[in-house]
């Protein structure tokens, strides 16, 4: 069902949702905004910010640091308990909940599921909200998703000016709806011309069409010399990424405890082997393996991207490297020079 | 600890307390709130070493070297007094008081000097009294993780 | 294309054409807005997108590191960059015969965070003129003047010309406003331990411990950061208060007499954490005790590496 929630209510409405759910929203974090818990300040909220949070909701299910368990020194462990307690995520955007289900094939797989990940998955409920006006870095429609992408969402919220217009998509997010005034068909009319709209205008920014060919070919091309040049190899684009999960598991003695923490593949240590050795000794290897990873191993994977065009990469790189210009040169790589 | 015996660790060049008497005072001696690193001389202290003693719960810090022209490296001391005291200054910059390190630069005529030393640093000590700035790793007291 | 950039780029052409030069490192422009990109050009037909402006962010000199010391680099260099150059000289980074600086006297570097901050909304285009920028968003267009814009560091540059540059294009310009730097370090001074040690705790806990702000830095070059250690492990693991109040205070340590306030650390962190009011204050201090400015030539080593036995009337106790 459509469901309206007038701008002014907002305030009122989180409220009510509080008093059953932990409520995570968008609000001012410094200079920028983050998924943080909702305490009543409604003048925090970050809805018409510019562009997606800062920093990535994924860390609501995959916290940058998190305890696994705790030790003794006479041999006794024990697990910390799952976060079971019902949460919801207000106001993210469709990238990023397209996102947490592209990690859902990583930490809820079939042979192997993460206890963690997997509690506060199903504890939560998402309520999108949808991109009427995307930035200049994103590139959802490019890469399987769009503006208004329902993938994840339990309610997909569209700004129809004086109100939000939600369409409730799961049990969940009827649930959350029901205390909640229907939509008119004005209303609904409304909204789909906002998602046609927002969904036609975002222009696409690289062909995906034979680009996992290219790369697969170009596997060693000087092209990868001339990406890393000015690449810094930091952790920006990787701990920013909304589809970014690799870690490193780390005992912290002095607190006899173990540690998961978020790692990058654009950092020398990540591969370094414990005899020295480093597979990827170089910023060559790294840049090609974040590329290589999102572009072409996720689709051998899954069959699908591991991109959401979320555009953080692009916007936060310290050096201004952009992955979609990066693939757009990737994409023109001839594609025989490995099989001559 | 209690308040009235707070916690100091003493970071001692192991050619720097000349008296055998002062040496064993301080290897075996020690009160129970004090502890012992000792190092090869001052400038193998890392800066690090006295960062790693605040976090996880000294209340204060002792550097006990040689003076100056006796150290056994010739000019160990010379190097560690620039970057220690810098770096005490930087602690002092954001927001560390400066008297939780002391420096005490001794020689042959000291015999006797570290104990009075470490007595006046405590008494000092129990007068600040207990401190959380960069306390962040002190068992039950551990810096939290934002998440 | 700027009166300047046409003589920068005339003058990177000859170098690569006369095989002066190996590589010449200058930026191209940008694919993402506000953030023009260091370039390598290794031959005259790459100039097409030459590029410089007030929004090149980054410290070229960083880039240094990078080259086995036969090669012959060409660079860009701005005060701050100038001084870098010099003192990885000094560290013995690179020979001095192998690298041809020509420099630019600095108006200032902006800072993109001031520029997204100040128009709320997303920016479509920038355009650059002397002295002002317009930015235009989806839905209007701001006027800034560039002082408004400039970078903290470069508010309070001390020494925004080449100092010992092989060549040097454009017309020096004024130091802004070096006091600035003395009279921040103090006003943050002033300010009771508390308020301090709240300032700084705010700062580092935003931290996610990406390393950009080591990576931007020309004086990050150790082959193994000490957070990278595994034995022994110098600090926690975690984004917790241990780890990242350790990070801040150690990494700006390294710096103490090797920073020379390019602020591109801060320019590079993606959490707006500010880092040179600690950098500053080792600056000051350095300059105040030892009379040390760093890099203002490229023989005299930083006072961690010159102390003499005439430190013996420092020590006191
Ligand atoms: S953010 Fe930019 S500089 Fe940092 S690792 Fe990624 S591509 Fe490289
Ligand atoms: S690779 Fe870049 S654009 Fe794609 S999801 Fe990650 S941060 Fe977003
Ligand atoms: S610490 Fe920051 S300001 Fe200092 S030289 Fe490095 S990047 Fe520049
Ligand atoms: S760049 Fe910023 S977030 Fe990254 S490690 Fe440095 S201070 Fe922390």
């Amino acid at each position: 069902m459509n469901y309206i929630l007038s701008r002014n209510d907002i305030p009122k409405v989180l409220e009510m949702w509080s008093k059953t759910h932990q409520v995570f929203a968008p609000q001012k974090y410094s200079n920028f905004s983050a998924f943080l818990p909702y305490e009543g300040k409604a003048e925090q909220l970050c809805l018409e910010y510019p562009h997606n949070t800062r920093y990535p909701p994924k860390a609501l299910f995959l916290p940058q640091s998190e305890e696994l368990l705790s030790y003794t020194k006479d041999g006794q462990a024990s697990e910390p308990a799952l976060d079971a307690k019902p949460k919801l995520i207000f106001g993210i955007h469709a990238c990023d909940t397209r996102a947490m289900t592209l990690l859902d094939t990583v930490f809820d797989a079939k042979d192997y599921q993460d206890p963690f990940w997997k509690a506060r998955r199903e504890s939560t409920a998402i309520i999108t909200l949808g991109c009427d006006e995307p930035c200049s870095t994103c590139f959802c429609t490019t890469v399987e998703g769009g503006p208004f992408n329902r993938q994840g969402a339990d309610i997909i919220m569209t700004d129809i000016g004086e109100s939000f217009h939600l369409e409730a998509l799961t049990p969940k997010g009827e649930n959350l709806c029901k205390d909640l005034p229907y939509a008119s068909a004005a209303e609904d009319r409304k909204v789909s011309n906002v998602q046609e709209k927002a969904t036609s205008d975002m222009p696409k920014a690289f062909d995906t069409e034979g680009l996992k060919t290219a790369l697969d070919a170009n596997f060693d091309s000087s092209y990868w010399e001339e990406v890393q040049r000015s690449c810094l190899g930091c952790g920006v684009c990787t701990f920013l990424c909304p589809t970014c999960f690799c870690f490193d598991i780390a005992d912290e003695a002095a607190r006899s405890k173990r540690y998961r923490n978020w790692d990058t593949c654009m950092f020398s240590v990540y591969s370094r082997e414990a005899s020295g050795h480093n597979p990827r000794p170089s910023r060559k290897e790294r840049t090609r393996q974040r590329l290589m990873h999102k572009y072409s191993y996720w689709v051998d994977q899954i069959g699908k991207i591991g991109c959401t065009g979320c555009g953080r990469c692009v916007r936060y790189c310290p050096v201004g490297l952009d992955i979609r210009a990066m693939l757009r040169e990737a994409g023109k790589l001839p594609v025989e020079v490995i099989h001559a | 600890m209690s308040a009235n015996q707070p916690n100091i660790v003493l970071f001692q060049c192991q050619w720097c307390l000349y008296a055998k008497t002062d040496q064993d005072w301080v290897e075996n001696s020690l009160p129970e709130n004090m502890h012992l690193v000792k190092t090869s001389c001052t400038g193998r202290i890392n800066p690090l070493f006295v960062l790693n003693a605040i976090q996880g719960g000294a209340e204060g810090v002792m550097i006990s070297g040689c003076k100056p022209e006796i150290c056994h490296f010739k000019e160990g001391n010379i190097g560690a007094r620039r970057q220690l005291s810098a770096f005490q200054k930087l602690l002092t910059h954001i927001g560390f008081d400066r008297s939780r390190i002391r420096f005490v630069w001794m020689d042959l005529q000291d015999t006797g000097r570290i104990q009075k030393e470490l007595a006046t640093f405590e008494k000092d000590l129990v007068d600040l009294g207990q401190s959380a700035v960069l306390v962040t790793r002190k068992p039950g007291f551990e810096g939290g993780m934002h998440d | 294309m700027t009166d300047l950039e046409m003589k920068l780029k005339a003058e990177a052409k000859r170098l690569l054409d006369e095989h002066l030069v190996d590589v010449f490192i200058g930026f191209r422009k940008e694919n993402a807005p506000l953030h023009p990109q260091p370039a390598f050009f290794t031959n005259s037909d790459q100039l097409d997108d030459f590029v410089y402006n007030n929004l090149c962010q980054n410290n070229l000199a960083k880039f240094l590191t990078r080259y086995p010391h036969e090669t012959k680099i060409g660079m860009i260099v701005r005060g701050c960059e100038n001084r870098s150059v010099n003192h990885l000289i000094v560290e013995r980074q690179h020979p001095r015969e192998n690298i041809i600086m020509i420099g630019v006297p600095c108006t200032g570097i902006y800072d993109w965070r001031k520029i997204t901050q100040r128009c709320g909304e997303e920016i479509s285009d920038v355009e650059l003129s002397p002295g002002k920028i317009t930015v235009k968003t989806s839905k209007n267009q701001f006027e800034f003047e560039s002082k408004e814009l400039l970078h903290v560091s470069c508010a309070r540059c001390s020494q925004p010309n080449p100092i010992s540059a092989d060549l040097v294009i454009g017309e020096p310009v004024e130091p802004k406003d070096p006091a600035r730097a003395k009279r921040q370090v103090e006003t943050f001074g002033g300010m009771t331990a508390k308020a301090r040690y709240e300032w700084f705790t705010h700062e580092s806990e935003r931290c996610i411990r990406c390393y950009a702000c080591r990576e931007a830095c020309p004086m990050c070059y150790c082959a193994e950061c000490f957070v990278d250690h595994g034995a022994p492990r110098w600090t926690e693991s975690m984004v917790s208060k241990a780890g990242m109040q350790t990070w801040h205070i150690i990494r700006a340590f390294h710096q103490t007499g090797r920073c020379v306030d390019c602020g591109a650390c801060e320019r590079a962190c993606p959490m707006d954490i500010r880092m040179t009011y600690i950098t500053e204050k080792l600056n000051t201090d350095m300059e105040n005790e030892y009379q040390f400015i760093c890099g203002m030539d490229d023989k005299t080593q930083p006072p961690f590496a010159a102390f003499t036995m005439d430190d013996k009337t420092r020590f006191v106790a």
